[in-house]
């Protein structure tokens, strides 16, 4: 996926991707990413919880939007079944 | 300096044949220990420009998600993976998927795809009017080790179909 995200990037369309390995983002290197606390397989939280999903989706589309310097990485402060952080 | 895939073939064709016998055997922590990541050293960059109210978005996940009734399941047993990708409507629904990728837990993904490929989540940004819209076409990809065959075959054509559907920004959600 990171080569992917790269090469689009580079065809000329802006991209936000989601990691929850910073080790491996590290080799990947992606133009702008969210972390996330979440085993793999559930980049988004728990099966069911619309309210997070959007959260997080909503978290990605505003740093999309505000980053400004390649290679940005923000952390997301959500974790497993516990409640989202006011 | 930019991915150079032909001088990493080489590279990628000595992994596969030291590593197929530890794939045969399931050892994956071996396997990826040893394989020859691209560690490129620029950073491609496309700055953002609009309002996401006014623009399309597509999603690509590599969980490995496809059509059961209509598309073929991707290749689960080849040390190089499966370099194809699946077109999948942005108004699939849990009941339409097969999962084939053999190098994740999917059981909770089977439960809601969403938290791998939030489809009806985007769909509903879009009747909020948050996004603009969901592409009617997203895609799914699996596991891929031969990257040589991904970036030479399948990433541009994967490029030519966004850009045909008029794509103004991508959501990759990697397993």
């Amino acid at each position: 996926m990171g080569l992917i995200q790269r090469l689009v990037e580079e065809a000329g369309i802006a991209t936000i991707s989601l990691g929850n390995a910073p080790d491996r983002m590290a080799h990947i290197k992606p133009p702008r990413a969210v972390l996330v606390k979440f085993a793999r397989g559930s980049m988004f939280g728990e099966p069911g919880n619309v309210k997070r999903h959007k959260r997080i989706i909503l978290d990605a589309l505003e740093a999309l939007k505000t980053m400004t310097v390649p290679g940005s990485i923000k952390e997301l402060p959500y974790r497993w079944k516990q409640p989202d952080p006011e | 300096m930019p991915i150079d895939i032909e001088k990493f073939k080489p590279t990628y064709e000595k992994w596969v044949a030291e590593s197929l016998p530890d794939y045969q055997a399931g050892k994956m922590e071996e396997i990826v220990k040893k394989y020859p990541f691209i560690v490129p050293d620029d950073m491609p960059w496309t700055p953002y420009r609009g309002q996401p109210s006014e623009q399309i978005f597509a999603l690509v996940t590599s969980g490995g998600f496809y059509l059961k009734d209509s598309q073929p399941p991707f290749d689960t047993v080849s040390i190089h993976g499966d370099t194809s990708f699946r077109e999948i409507p942005a108004d699939a629904c849990q009941e339409d998927f097969g999962i084939a990728h053999a190098h994740y837990d999917h059981s909770l993904a089977e439960q809601d795809f969403n938290i791998v490929f939030p489809l009806q989540r985007f769909i509903d940004l879009e009747k909020e009017g948050i996004i603009g819209k969901l592409a009617e076409t997203n895609y799914s990809f699996s596991y891929v080790n031969d990257v040589v065959s991904l970036v030479t075959e399948t990433i541009p054509k994967f490029i030519t179909r966004i850009k045909a559907a008029q794509i103004d920004a991508l959501i990759l959600v990697p397993v």
